[in-house]
């Protein structure tokens, strides 16, 4: 009776022992090695978008679960995703980014590592952009181009940050112009943000323009501009 | 041998005459069969009471009851900080698709029609119909987050054959959905019975579902519309044509005045004091003539929550636990109006904004405001069941040398200042601490004043109104402002605002932008704000996610006692206002927002099921 059960016991002991050991072991599938990456671009420059806020979409048919990759796009217009080498089909979501609908497919053949730009028409884009620092001020001074005409100016901004990510939800002080008071696109237009408190001692700010067109949620941007203060 | 086949013999006579009195074949005592519940008014009561109490709402006293303090009524002040740091408001957040209790309702409506033999005519009709308000009712909860659902009416059976799509529905479209809620309530609404209950559906009942369905159903049309780009599919899952606006509207209106020229509710007015009165429309279970459907609790039933013990100021808490969850904000209390009609916001600097203004008592900065804000909200200096909650958050101590104030707080709660006066209140307000107010205000409205009911081991049977004849007043309000009987619109606002203490006909004048906050103040924590704004299409501009918009921003009001011996201003009070030390994430609402997505398995199972707009 003892021996069996010191039986019993090794050979618990053993299952236990393979049971550590094979779970040990490496998952059944490779992770994925290949790389999609690239940028949405406007005449070959990047387009400037708010962080996490702009996504593409991929696809991939051929296999029981059709979902989608969403794709979120960097505030400098660049994109990357770890994926499996196959053919995925690109798609521009409607109404998510500042720029013209366009849902024509973009084929993608990954095999290895690809990269691709995604080309977009904005309804505005900036020109001629330079920013100065004032008494407790930051200015930027830029040209406005209208690139498609189907929807109308809403405002501009300049923000102000203290990093490198300066959106609309990602600042500390901003300043504004509406479409009512930007008649000619053809002048230049200054905005004037002026820093709060917190920020005027500081060595540097971060500052970036921004564009709204009236009827879409996402807002295009300049490039982020360190402006040092001492 | 004889003996033996004997005995074999009266063995066999009695096997075989058990068998004959079907001794085996006994009624089960742990399964209800279909022909015993729908023949037993009992019984179907049970399954309805099952299903009220299934109705899904976004916030109420027991489901979601913490997402109060994820808008701009109110944050959280109790442990941990993620209803203050909601950097945006993810795409699945108000997601609902509860086809599992519609196919219960519609699975109920066909069983009673085939089991339910001896029932009469009657009952069965009113069974019937109040199964078919359930339905309806969750209609109107599908559609307002999801957009166009399919409408499913009958249950689904499959053959196994192989090939499941004759059971795959595509999306109804928006308007649809919305019409079939309409002509489900106008169909039912005279057989639903149950007169004078305030706990199930009643015709009443019916027109209230129906007043606030198609008063949304008419502010889309109107409103999607008048957005830059309006939000839709190109099938009509999202979005309603603007023509349809002053159809709903009228639905709306007619169905409002429906309840409001019945006679049968008025707007709850016994207590003399206004401001009292306000809570008890709300909190009061007996003789309330205004509650139309309610949520009920009853403690000596365990049917109770911990709403009050989650809620509840903090030193009148009875629990060693919890207490202050939702605070409200500073933006909600401003939005209460001063009884001549002038915005609310609180004088707390003089008109040149050089100085504070100096108060005698702290609820004087409160003084001469609507009576509803004491009725939700408690606000330093005032009482709850008898107990003043001592809200301060500390002193201010004159500084001769630098000609300025310095201020003292402590992070001993009800401590002490050296001069012997009160240094910091018993219920804070406090920067940094959990469990007691960050906003500098309470919690009123739903919080119960029964003794005990704020401990773990009692709770609270405070119901959750689903209806009241005050929203009712103000749907018929904006019905008749949209469809422009302006005169009408007037009437019914300020019938609703003379029970706050405004006086007769205080508004002679009525902009949409006014009736909206007038729906804030009067329907604050009743599970209205979000889907107000929703269908009004500005819950992106007011919750942007920007800091600098005041609006997506939590404000806080912190009041301190002026230490200045000698001075006029010696012991009087002054009032911070400051965003609220614990909020971090502005308020942001995204296109993406207006419809929830839809689940990718959903879509696997029904490829004809097409996405929302921006997901």
């Amino acid at each position: 009776m003892k021996a069996k059960k010191r039986f019993v016991n090794q050979v618990l002991g053993l299952l236990a022992l393979a049971t550590v050991l094979s779970a040990c072991e490496k998952d059944n599938r490779a992770e994925p090695k290949s790389v999609l990456k690239g940028r949405v671009v406007f005449n070959g420059e990047p387009v400037g978008v708010r962080s996490n806020g702009v996504q593409l979409e991929i696809w991939q048919r051929g296999y029981q679960l059709f979902t989608k990759i969403p794709v979120y796009v960097n505030q400098d217009g660049t994109f990357s995703a770890s994926l499996f080498d196959g053919n995925y089909k690109l798609v521009r979501l409607r109404g998510n980014g500042p720029w013209v609908d366009n849902t024509d497919t973009i084929d993608v053949q990954l095999r290895g590592t690809q990269e691709l730009d995604v080309p977009v028409q904005p309804f505005f884009v900036f020109e001629n952009e330079t920013y100065s620092k004032g008494e407790g001020k930051v200015n930027a001074t830029f040209n406005l181009k209208q690139i498609n005409t189907s929807r109308n100016l809403e405002r501009v901004n300049l923000y102000i940050g203290t990093t490198t990510i300066v959106d609309p939800n990602n600042n500390a002080g901003n300043a504004q112009e509406v479409a009512a008071n930007i008649t000619d696109l053809t002048k230049s237009i200054t905005l004037t943000a002026t820093l709060p408190a917190a920020l005027a001692g500081r060595d540097y700010v971060y500052a970036r323009i921004g564009v709204k067109t009236s009827g879409v949620g996402e807002m295009l941007f300049g490039e982020p501009q360190k402006i040092m203060l001492k | 041998m004889q003996r033996f086949t004997k005995y074999i013999l009266a063995c066999l006579i009695l096997i075989l005459s058990g068998c004959a009195e079907q001794w085996l074949d006994r009624k089960p005592q742990n399964i209800i069969l279909e022909e015993q519940v729908w023949n037993d008014t009992k019984m179907i009561t049970g399954l309805l009471a099952n299903y009220y109490d299934r109705l899904p709402a976004h916030t109420s006293l027991t489901t979601g009851w913490a997402e109060f303090a994820a808008y701009d009524e109110a944050m959280w002040s109790n442990n941990d900080d993620g209803r203050n740091n909601i950097v945006s408001y993810p795409f699945d957040r108000w997601r609902l698709w509860d086809y599992g209790l519609i196919r219960d309702i519609n699975l109920a409506i066909e069983n009673i029609e085939t089991f339910g033999t001896s029932l009469s005519a009657g009952q069965k009709a009113q069974f019937s119909a109040e199964f078919r308000f359930l339905r309806a009712f969750v209609y109107f909860e599908l559609v307002k987050r999801m957009g166009g659902v399919p409408l499913v009416t009958k249950q689904l059976i499959y053959d196994f054959n192989g090939d499941p799509s004759y059971l795959q529905q595509p999306r109804n479209k928006e308007e649809e959905v919305y019409d079939f809620i309409a002509s489900e309530l106008d169909a039912i609404k005279e057989q639903l019975g149950n007169d004078g209950s305030n706990t199930r559906a009643n015709k009443f009942t019916a027109m209230a579902l129906k007043s606030r369905a198609m008063l949304y159903a008419g502010s889309i049309a109107k409103y999607n519309n008048l957005m830059a780009s309006p939000i839709s599919t190109p099938g009509g899952e999202v979005g309603i044509p603007a023509s349809r606006a002053a159809d709903y509207y009228a639905k709306s209106l007619a169905a409002s005045e429906e309840i409001i020229n019945s006679g049968k509710y008025s707007l709850y007015k016994t207590n003399p004091n206004l401001g009292e009165n306000f809570y008890d429309a709300i909190t009061k279970k007996s003789a309330n003539t205004e509650v139309i459907l309610a949520q009920d609790y009853l403690v000596s039933k365990d049917k109770r929550h911990g709403f009050t013990y989650d809620n509840i100021a903090r030193n009148v808490r009875e629990d060693n636990l919890s207490s202050s969850s939702i605070t409200p904000s500073l933006n909600l209390v401003e939005d209460y109006e001063y009884l001549n009609g002038t915005p609310g916001t609180l004088k707390t600097r003089n008109a040149a904004n050089t100085d504070y203004v100096y108060y005698d008592k702290m609820e004087d900065v409160f003084a001469n405001k609507d009576a509803r804000l004491y009725g939700t909200v408690i606000y330093p200096g005032t009482s709850f069941r008898g107990t003043p909650v001592q809200i301060q958050a500390g002193v201010k101590v004159w500084n001769n040398a630098s000609g300025s104030f310095q201020n003292v707080e402590s992070n001993t709660l009800g401590a002490t200042y050296d001069d012997g006066g009160l240094l910091t209140g018993s219920s804070g307000p406090q920067r940094s601490q959990t469990e007691v107010t960050n906003s500098g205000f309470y919690l009123r409205k739903y919080v119960d004043q029964t003794a005990m009911s704020s401990t773990r081991g009692i709770r609270s049977d405070m119901w959750w109104v689903r209806f009241r004849l005050g929203e009712i007043y103000l749907n018929a309000a904006e019905a008749a402002l949209e469809t422009g009987k302006t005169a009408n619109a007037l009437k019914y606002v300020n019938v609703v605002r003379e029970r706050a203490g405004f006086g007769e006909n205080s508004l002679k004048t009525l902009t949409i932008e006014r009736l909206q906050n007038e729906r804030r103040v009067e329907l604050a924590f009743e599970d209205h704000r979000v889907w107000d704004l929703i269908r009004w299409r500005t819950a992106h501009e007011v919750w942007n996610g920007n800091a600098s918009n005041p609006d997506a921003v939590i404000y806080a009001l912190y009041p301190y006692r002026v230490v200045r011996p000698g001075h006029p201003t010696h012991n009087k009070y002054v009032f911070d206002k400051l965003v609220a030390p614990r909020f971090r994430a502005p308020r942001f609402f995204q296109m993406g927002n207006y419809y929830s997505s839809i689940d990718q398995a959903i879509i696997d199972n029904n490829p004809k099921i097409v996405r929302n707009p921006f997901h």
